[in-house]
Parts: structure tokens; C-alpha cells; sequence
């Protein structure tokens, strides 16, 4: 809902992402921010915000499935570490750069997700959840028992490079994962507006009704797969390059919980509400990693297993509550904020 | 005259200020980063962990690096045992502490730093056993225990010339998918049976979940094999289950070797009781934490009394010690040989790579150590040490038991 006053008077005003002047200067003054993250806080806070971008491309993707799309997804580990391997095989075996490591790396998860998304067809539900569950032990012995992907031995990358210039340090991994993650943003937030965003909503909250309106819904349920997968294997890549060493445990179930739980938080169906969710649990996750160990040499006697316990009770709640009193998250939120400021002091 | 007095005084005061000064400058402080999981799945062996680690620092603080004329400052961070959460910690640790050696705990905060620390020139010293697939030229992560295949094959050459076996000793492992690394642990095993036929026989690698609870079956196919030692490195519960099927099946009688993750007392607590474990066995290439009166245990008994260590006597305090004193121990070779102030995170890999560490150096809690740069960890002149259960009790069976040469897999 656009403030009082602001009409759309052209197409091209009509389809524009950023509607106001105001939004534009918010947009450009936090543009800005991220691009001075670096000179504006240490290597702690940087390192955290590049995992907050890697993270929030491949949430982005989950959030176009499972947000959009209405297809329940718990393999999106799987498809970031199917674009992790792919990445490090190019990279490692054949010797390719990175801009063409990760796009293909995201191809690579995009044709496992499509393969998936082939049985949300046909299931949907409870069913589909478990299917994406073995999406995951799939990959795990894939790639633990297929000759390319160097098995338990994992494989270990060489920094991204770029005309000579390797992307080795903190600070240009960061410029390179905002760059990618900038582009992705942009491009889901396209996505969703377009034409495949709204066949992504009709099959969502009404499959056959979508069917009957002449949505092709085999090729939009797989195609919401096929996408979210490719920003997981686009983030795998991102992850490959910023760790330089892939192993196949560091993309498990549990990852893919964190995923989901980052798109509950931050509100099911909306692009900023994938940032947000992101940017909140992580937030939450790093607020205990620097203040656990406080506590426990503070408080020896509550020992340091049940500073984790209370690390998993208090985000499972989180999670729990958000389900309960704002399932549509914290974007939901927002907008009824921003609806009620904007129309006060009227109700409507 | 006032001011004259005043001089005086001043002069001496400056005088007094230096002088009382010297010593503390000539003290030059390097840190260590001690990475820890206080968050995460072993959170509840980080106090006896950390406390050990801590406990050796403030040991060698006093009464080696006094004289040395330096003075080591240990950070624990929060690793969560997690790849990502290292990945994210460890530009703030470098800028922070700038550390010359890295502390620390498993597999993920290899996979986190192995791309990162011969760039940044930072050593990291583990206090597990190796792996196969980080058996690489070149390291700048060190283990102070051979592979867990090494640690293995030293207790089957062990146990074969303690039973007197005349063929191959027959060997059926536990092991899971569910990790690489107890992927990488049964290729250990199963390469020394292949390259010594005549010394070990793997009957079967049984791949289960990684938390198994009924293996009945699958251990009943190893009875059928004739099993004599099943091998199980992975986890307590795969021990439990495999204890529980051999009770099951009446062959209680077979022994399980286990390792220093998943040991006696770790399995004992599990099982049930440590009498379910008579006869079984633990081994792994540093001091067995009994009871017993060893050099390892009299240290650890020194610290707790002298410097208020608060561990206890445990796997996780002996993982701690051996780490940490490999760690020390190396920046002590390296000031001798660069001066004092002048130690690196460089200057202490190539200590480590060039000076041996005898085991009198870490009160023999661990064996005498030749770091070479063909491997991680030291590939010759290792030992293991056994532990069983006998009468009820946790005792040593053997010490400073030969581990065999295994090649490369």
C-alpha cells in the first residue's frame, strides 16, 4: 500500500520496485551502509555480516519455494552443498573461474531441486517434507561415494581471483558476496512481482484453482524448486569461496531447520521478510556464541551444556512463538505498523 | 635548596619507577586462541577442556616462561563445533588477539581453517587423533595423535601377540556414514589390513546409523564371520548397541575397542555400568586418565593444587593438557631459537617442524613427538596406550604399545 498522495501515473512508475522518495533515500543511505561495513566495524562483525549474506541468498531461495510457492522444502542444505561441490570441483579439477563456478554451481542444485520438485507434483504436504529429507540423505552419500568430490577427503579451493586479483581477504570476500547477494535480491524481488511470482501465490494458496485458471502447475512447482535450489547452489558457491574447504557435513538437516526458521521469523512470502529472518537469528545465534562463554566462566557452576540447551530451548521458542502469535512473521509485523502510521489518525 | 631536595627526590623516584619497571618490560606477552564449543554438542567437556588448558598456561606461565622472559595470554571463543561459526570467529580472533598458535577442537575448525592459516601464518594444534584425509605435505594444523587407523592397528598388533593369534586377527568395524571422518576412521583400519594380511583380517565394516539401537543382526553376521575384536571409533551409542547384541547373542565375550571420544568411562556411563564393559578396551596415542599413578596424572594433580586448576581427570583434561603442552612446548623452541621477542605464529610451525617434543616435555601425556612436513601428525616412533576394564575398575592393560607404519589411503 503505497502512503496517501502517491499515484502511480505511468507503467513504469507502477512496476517500480522503489516507489518513493523517501524509499529511495532509505535504500541509497543503507546502500551505502553496507558498502562501508567494512572502514565502520571490525574483522568479527564483517566476517558475520559476509555469513549473513551468503545465508540470505540461499534463504531467499527457500523463501521463493517454500514462502511463494507453498512447496515445503527441507533439503535446502542439500542443494547449497550440491552448488558448494559443484563450485569445488570446476574451481579444483578443471581449473574454472569463479564467475563461472558459481553460476554453474547454482545450475548444478537448480537440476537436483528440479528433480525434487518433479514429486511435489504429485505430493504435497507432510509427504513432500520427507521427500526433501531425502533429498539431503541423498546428497550425503552421493557425494561421500562418487569419485569427483574427493569423498571424506572434502575438497579445499583456492581463493576466488579476478584479473589477477584474489578475493583472499576479509574484505573483498565481503564486497564479492554482497555483489552476488545484491543481484540475487534484485532478481528475486523481480521474480516474485513478475509473472512467475503470481503463478508461485495461485498454486500456493489454491493449486487446483490455479490449475483451473490455466496456471500449468507441474511446471510452476517444479520451476519454484529449480529457483530456490539455484540460490542454494549460488550460496554454496558463495560458501566454498569464503571457507575454501568443502566437507560434506558442514550442509546437514539441521541447516536446513535454520533456513526455515529464518523465513518464519522474518514472515512466509515476502523477500525482506527472508533478509530480516536472517539477519534476527543470526543475530540471535551470535549473541550467544560471544555471550556463552561470559556466562559460563561467570557462573561455572551452570557449566557449559546447559548454556547450549538454553541456547536451543530460547530459539526454538522463538520459533515456537512466532508460529503461535505472529506466524506471518516479522514483516507482517511491519506492514501493519507502517498501514497504521500511514493512515493515522483513521483507522482505514 | 627546596628545589634541590626536589630534584633529588624526583631523580630517585624516576630512578625507582625504571627500575621496578625492567623486569615487566623485558616480559613479552603472546596469545593463544583457545576455540571452544560451549554452545554446541560436546559443550559438556569444555570445562574439564578448557580448564586444563588454562591450568597449563598458567603452569608454564610461572614456572618456564618467567625465566624465558615471556608470558602466554590464552582467549576462549565459542566455536559452537560448527564450520560456520569458526569461519565467522576467526577474523576477530586474528585482529583481536593476533595470536601465535591456534587452540583447537574438532573436525569442523579444520574444515574452517585450513584455507585460512597458512595465509594468515598461524599454527593450529588439535588434540585429537588425525585424520586420513587431512594427511597432507605442508601443514599448518597439528595433531598430536597419529590417525585413528594408526591408533588402531597399534592396539590389534597389541592384542594379537597379547592372545597369542597366530593368523590375522579378525576384525569386524562399527562405523557410520553419517561423518566423513568415521567414513576416513574404517578406511584407516581396513588399508593396515590390506597392506598386512598376515597381521589383520576385516571380516566386515558394517555402515549403521549414527546412532544405532538394535544391531543384533549385524553383529550376528560378524559372530558368523568369526569375529575376535569389533572396532568402533565412532560414537557411545554405536558401543552400546553393540554391546547390547553381543549380550544378545551370548558372545559377550568379544571384546570392543574403542577410542578416546567414545571411551570406557564415556560407554560405561551409557551401557549402564562399567561392569557391562570387563574386557573391553579403549586406545588412543596419550596418558590414560585411571586413577593410577602415572607422570601424567601427578601433573594434573600439581596443577589442580598449585595453580586451582578446576578440571577433573578425564579424556577431555588429557585432550586439553596435550594440545596445550605441544603448544607451549613449541613457542618455548621457538624464542631459543628466534629470541623472545621475536616469536610468530611462523617462527612456532617451524619450531614445531624441526624440534622434537620428548615425552618427558609433556609429562608423558603423550609420547615423544617428530613433526615432520609430510603429515600432520608425527608418522614414526608413536605409541598408543591401552585401558580396559578389569574387576570392575579402569585400569591400564599397556603402555607406550609400537603403532605400526601405515600408508597413505
Amino acid at each position: 500500500m503505497d502512503p496517501a498522495g502517491i499515484f502511480a501515473t505511468s507503467f513504469a512508475r507502477d512496476a517500480a520496485l522503489v516507489r518513493t522518495r523517501p524509499q529511495q533515500i532509505a535504500l541509497a543511505l543503507f546502500l551505502i551502509f553496507l558498502l562501508a561495513l567494512p572502514i565502520l566495524f571490525g574483522p568479527r562483525l564483517l566476517a558475520i555480516s559476509t555469513l549473513i549474506l551468503i545465508s540470505s541468498v540461499i534463504v531467499l531461495g527457500l523463501q521463493v519455494t517454500t514462502g511463494y510457492a507453498g512447496q515445503i522444502n527441507l533439503g535446502q542444505a542439500a542443494f547449497m552443498g550440491v552448488g558448494a561441490y559443484t563450485t569445488g570441483f570446476l574451481a579444483t579439477k578443471l581449473g574454472f573461474p569463479f564467475w563461472l563456478t558459481i553460476p554453474l554451481g547454482g545450475c548444478s542444485a537448480a537440476v537436483f531441486g528440479f528433480i525434487f520438485g518433479l514429486s511435489a507434483v504429485r505430493i504435497k504436504g507432510f509427504y513432500l517434507a520427507l521427500t526433501t529429507i531425502a533429498a539431503q540423505a541423498l546428497f550425503h552419500f552421493f557425494v561421500l561415494n562418487l569419485p569427483w568430490f574427493g569423498g571424506s577427503n572434502g575438497l579445499t579451493l583456492d581463493p576466488a581471483s579476478l584479473f589477477g586479483f584474489a578475493f583472499a581477504t576479509d574484505i573483498s570476500i565481503y564486497y564479492l558476496c554482497l555483489a552476488v547477494a545484491a543481484l540475487m535480491t534484485f532478481g528475486a524481488y523481480g521474480m516474485v512481482r513478475g509473472r512467475y511470482g503470481r503463478a508461485f501465490v495461485a498454486v500456493r494458496d489454491d493449486d487446483v484453482a490455479a490449475g483451473i485458471m490455466g496456471i500449468d502447475v507441474v511446471a510452476i512447482k517444479a520451476t519454484a524448486f529449480l529457483v530456490g535450489a539455484f540460490y542454494a547452489g549460488v550460496g554454496g558457491g558463495l560458501w566454498a569461496y569464503f571457507v575454501r574447504f568443502v566437507a560434506v557435513d558442514q550442509f546437514t538437516l539441521f541447516n536446513s531447520i535454520w533456513f526455515i526458521a529464518m523465513i518464519i521469523v522474518g514472515g512466509m512470502g515476502s523477500i525482506t521478510g527472508a533478509l530480516v529472518g536472517v539477519v534476527v537469528i543470526k543475530c540471535i545465534q551470535e549473541a550467544f556464541v560471544s555471550l556463552g562463554p561470559s556466562v559460563v566462566s561467570q557462573f561455572p557452576s551452570i557449566g557449559g551444556d546447559v548454556v547450549f540447551s538454553l541456547m536451543n530451548v530460547f530459539l526454538g521458542s522463538v520459533i515456537a512463538a512466532f508460529l503461535i502469535f505472529e506466524p506471518r512473521g516479522l514483516m507482517h509485523r511491519w506492514n501493519i505498523l507502517k498501514r497504521s502510521y500511514r493512515t493515522w489518525p483513521f483507522p482505514y | 635548596m627546596k628545589s634541590r631536595r626536589f630534584k633529588w627526590i624526583a631523580g630517585a623516584a624516576a630512578v625507582a619507577v625504571v627500575t621496578l619497571a625492567l623486569p615487566a618490560s623485558a616480559q613479552t606477552t603472546y596469545n593463544i586462541a583457545s576455540i571452544a564449543d560451549f554452545t554446541g554438542p560436546y559443550a559438556d567437556i569444555m570445562k574439564d577442556l578448557v580448564g586444563a588448558r588454562r591450568a597449563t598456561v598458567d603452569w608454564w606461565n610461572e614456572e618456564v616462561g618467567k625465566g624465558m622472559g615471556i608470558k602466554i595470554g590464552i582467549k576462549d571463543f565459542d566455536g559452537r563445533y560448527d564450520a560456520a561459526q569458526t569461519a565467522s570467529l576467526w577474523p576477530g580472533i586474528k585482529a583481536e588477539l593476533n595470536p601465535v598458535a591456534v587452540l583447537g577442537v574438532g573436525g569442523p575448525d579444520v574444515a574452517a581453517l585450513q584455507g585460512r592459516l597458512p595465509a594468515d601464518k598461524v599454527p593450529m594444534l588439535m588434540s585429537t587423533a588425525g585424520y586420513g584425509f587431512a594427511w597432507k605435505g605442508d601443514p599448518w594444523i597439528f595433531n598430536p595423535r597419529p590417525t585413528y587407523g594408526h591408533e588402531a592397528a597399534g592396539f590389534f598388533e597389541w592384542f594379537r601377540s597379547t592372545r597369542g593369534i597366530k593368523g590375522p586377527l579378525k576384525v569386524g568395524i562399527i562405523s557410520s556414514e553419517a561423518s566423513p571422518a568415521y567414513v576416513d576412521i574404517a578406511k584407516g583400519a581396513e588399508k593396515f589390513a590390506k597392506d598386512n594380511p598376515d597381521k589383520a583380517e576385516i571380516v566386515e565394516t558394517i555402515f549403521t546409523e549414527v546412532q544405532p539401537t538394535d544391531l543384533t543382526t549385524q553383529v550376528g553376521r560378524l559372530i558368523r564371520k568369526g569375529v575376535q575384536v569389533i572396532d568402533i571409533q565412532t560414537n557411545t551409542a554405536a558401543v552400546v548397541a553393540t554391546k547390547r547384541a553381543l549380550q544378545a547373542l551370548g558372545k559377550a565375550d568379544i571384546p570392543i575397542m574403542m577410542s578416546s571420544h567414545n571411551g570406557l568411562i564415556a560407554s560405561g556411563k551409557a551401557v549402564g555400568g562399567m561392569k557391562d564393559l570387563e574386557g573391553d578396551y579403549e586406545v588412543y596415542g596419550m596418558a590414560v586418565p585411571t586413577e593410577q599413578k602415572t607422570k601424567a596424572h601427578d601433573f594434573h594433580q600439581m596443577v589442580v593444587a598449585k595453580y586451582k586448576s578446576q578440571a577433573t581427570w578425564s579424556v577431555a583434561s588429557v585432550m586439553g593438557y596435550n594440545q596445550t603442552l605441544v603448544a607451549l612446548r613449541a613457542i618455548e623452541a621457538a624464542a631459543r631459537k628466534v629470541g623472545a621477542d621475536k616469536v610468530t605464529g611462523e617462527a612456532v610451525r617451524t619450531a614445531l617442524l624441526t624440534t622434537p617434543i620428548s615425552a618427558d616435555q609433556t609429562f608423558s601425556i603423550l609420547p615423544n613427538l617428530t613433526y615432520t612436513n609430510e603429515a600432520p601428525f608425527p608418522v614414526k616412533g608413536l605409541t598408543v596406550n591401552v585401558a580396559t576394564i578389569k574387576d570392575g575398575k579402569y585400569v591400564i592393560a599397556a603402555e607406550n604399545v609400537p603403532v605400526p607404519t601405515i600408508a597413505k589411503w
